[in-house]
């Protein structure tokens, strides 16, 4: 079991710059998830460490070894690809003794290695057949196995999970965290879904061209985002943002905005300054008698939860009301936020300057 | 049921067509069949009266001027299947395979690439010369290695071209699958790529088989006697029924050329399936 240590790590395709100084410290055991867009870098990050990047500057350490130079085989490391990446000419058998052969393993040892790696993957039934010939979830099962069968220190993936259907997603997901619990591999997992991110992670870090925004477990990056990227990137339905200036009126501040105006009874803040206000749905409330006057302009009953369109002013929230509600488009309602789980965000620097 | 005027019209278009490829083996096939009598009636005979093996086997036969058989054309059968098997092994697998991947994956470059297009097009006529100097240099003349050499000029281009397009299609993500999996680059090539475009390979080798199997011009200019004694193959022994002392043997000739044909007419059969299958080569679920 390994960590996994990033310093400085920057590359370059010819002039563009894709990874830009990235340091970072995974944990031996840890399920790391790289959170980010398309074109964040994170996929990169994953070759880099896996080997199939050369490095422009910094260093990479795996398990304290400095691996710059070394190629992917050296590093021991495995890899599961978006596309699986099964060789389509070899039995799923074949498949996963292929990294074990080219270890020079007897032929009795592969076939109990594989047996153990089947019946824990469950897919001791298909192991004669070609990849061609099973569903995506079975092909999936197949990429981990032939992954896994060599005991990595280190366990890569790349979107592994977004080949399959809504539906089998979850189940694989599930699968997926029980799995790297009970194997105890170090693993790092590249995904641009945030829900996926924040169900399989012990520690997510995201990524915005290039460079790392912010690093933390699913709690800390949910409850207090340290910029307006991350804030808008994690939940669903996205946090809501409201432009406006903070300014000091005796000895409390208030948050003016060009709809209304909150007085912030609680929070303090070194000088007035231009900012975002960040508050996610299930923070607004609907308040029977004070607040703010709001519109709603569309419900939205998913069963468990609502979510609220409405409307203050010019300015569009979402709010999430736990449960079904008795509201209707059109209807006119008091709304207020709750103000410990309000977060201003520098309007320049996008920083959280609360907190 | 209602059919369509336009699938009806292109029916016709594709049946018109067809026939202009089918008619020439349809006659070929029944001239061999007919009687000499048969042949040279006019208005031509399309369907025979009656079947005659004459033309393929005769023993002490005299047809018009030339006294030979389909048969006869064993000993240059022979060559031909020699030369047209090693010439295009050799091509596929020393050649083409290993160039072609090694511009796909390696060398990336543009302008080789379309180098070896150009050498596919140019006519067999322009290295006649050169070809029949070197022959005589390298003392090989009326041997199946001063084939199989110049054959190699065209085949291996054709096939380095064909192969390029398939190694093309080969996913990336399979290969760094390998790669990680502790392959090197060498067992990548022959345990990964090349099983892969298997079909490509199989079609390659069918299509220049034939093109060797048909080749003319070299074969008459570097050969001049048949099995055993030389390297003759079965394009030129067809030439010896066109005119013999101001005589076409027009039965054996067709006779002759229904023998000739026979392994072509399979292998291209083999080789439609093959192509079709490499164009839908699925190496990852999309």
């Amino acid at each position: 079991m390994s960590e996994v240590v990033l310093e400085n790590v920057t590359k370059k395709f010819g002039k563009l710059t894709v990874l830009d100084g990235v340091n970072l410290k995974i944990n031996a055991r840890e399920f790391f998830v790289l959170l980010g867009p398309s074109g964040s870098g994170k996929t990169t990050l994953l070759r880099l460490i896996a080997g199939l990047e050369e490095i422009t500057s910094g260093s990479i350490y795996i398990g304290g070894r400095k691996v710059n130079d070394l190629p992917p085989k050296e590093r021991n490391i495995a890899m599961v690809f978006q596309n699986y990446a099964l060789y389509p000419h070899m039995t799923v058998y074949d498949n996963i003794a292929l990294p074990l052969k080219i270890k020079n393993y007897g032929e009795e040892k592969i076939k109990e290695k594989i047996k153990t790696i089947a019946e824990t993957l469950h897919i001791e039934d298909i192991l004669q057949k070609k990849p061609s010939q099973i569903s995506g979830g079975q092909q999936q099962r197949v990429a981990l196995a032939r992954a896994l069968v060599r005991d990595p220190a280190v366990f890569l993936l790349d979107e592994p999970l977004s080949n399959l259907d809504a539906k089998l997603r979850v189940e694989a997901r599930a699968f997926l965290k029980s799995l790297q619990k009970e194997v105890g591999i170090t693993t790092v997992f590249v995904t641009h879904d945030q829900s996926e991110a924040m169900a399989l992670a012990t520690t997510i870090a995201v990524l915005n061209k290039g460079v790392i925004k912010q690093v933390g477990d699913p709690y800390e990056l949910y409850t207090k985002p340290m910029d307006i990227f991350t804030a808008g990137f994690i939940g669903s339905p996205a946090m809501n943002m409201i432009p406006g200036k903070l300014i000091k009126e005796g000895s409390s501040w208030k948050f003016l905005s060009d709809d209304f105006s909150l007085d912030l009874s609680g929070i303090k803040f070194d000088n007035e300054t231009e900012t975002i206000l960040g508050i996610r749905p299930e923070h607004i409330v609907i308040a029977n008698d004070q607040g703010l006057n709001a519109k709603i302009k569309n419900v939205e009953p998913m069963g468990a939860v609502t979510y609220l369109e409405i409307k203050v002013g010019n300015t569009e929230l979402t709010a999430q009301y736990t449960g079904l509600v008795k509201l209707e488009a059109g209807m006119d309602v008091k709304i207020r936020f709750v103000e410990d789980k309000m977060l201003f965000y520098d309007k320049k620097t996008e920083k959280l300057i609360n907190y | 049921m209602k059919i369509k005027l336009t699938t009806v019209v292109v029916l016709i278009l594709l049946v018109l067509a067809s026939l202009v490829y089918i008619f020439p083996i349809y006659w070929t096939l029944v001239t061999a069949l007919k009687t000499s009598l048969e042949i040279f009636t006019y208005p031509p005979i399309f369907f025979p009266t009656k079947i005659d093996l004459g033309n393929f086997y005769q023993p002490g036969n005299v047809f018009g001027a030339v006294s030979q058989t389909a048969i006869g054309s064993v000993p240059w059968m022979i060559n031909s299947t020699i030369v047209a098997i090693f010439a295009t092994l050799i091509s596929t697998f020393l050649i083409a395979a290993p160039a072609s991947y090694a511009l796909v994956r390696y060398i990336k470059s543009v302008w080789l690439a379309r180098l070896i297009l150009f050498m596919t097009m140019i006519p067999e006529a322009v290295f006649m010369v050169p070809f029949f100097l070197i022959v005589i240099k390298l003392n090989i003349l009326n041997t199946w290695w001063a084939l199989i050499i110049t054959y190699i000029s065209f085949t291996a281009p054709f096939a380095t071209w064909l192969l390029m397009g398939f190694f093309n299609d080969i996913p990336k993500s399979v290969e760094e699958a390998a790669q990680i999996d502790g392959l090197s680059p060498y067992q990548i090539f022959y345990r990964i790529s090349l099983p892969l475009i298997m079909p490509g390979v199989v079609a390659a080798i069918i299509l220049n088989f034939i093109s060797c199997w048909n080749e003319l011009l070299y074969a008459l200019i570097l050969t001049y006697s048949p099995f055993p004694s030389g390297a003759q193959t079965v394009p030129v022994f067809l030439t010896s029924f066109i005119i013999v002392e101001k005589s076409f043997a027009w039965g054996g000739l067709a006779a002759a050329g229904v023998f000739t044909m026979l392994p072509t007419i399979i292998l291209g059969i083999i080789a439609q399936k093959y192509l079709a299958r490499g164009l839908t080569l699925g190496a990852v679920k999309g």
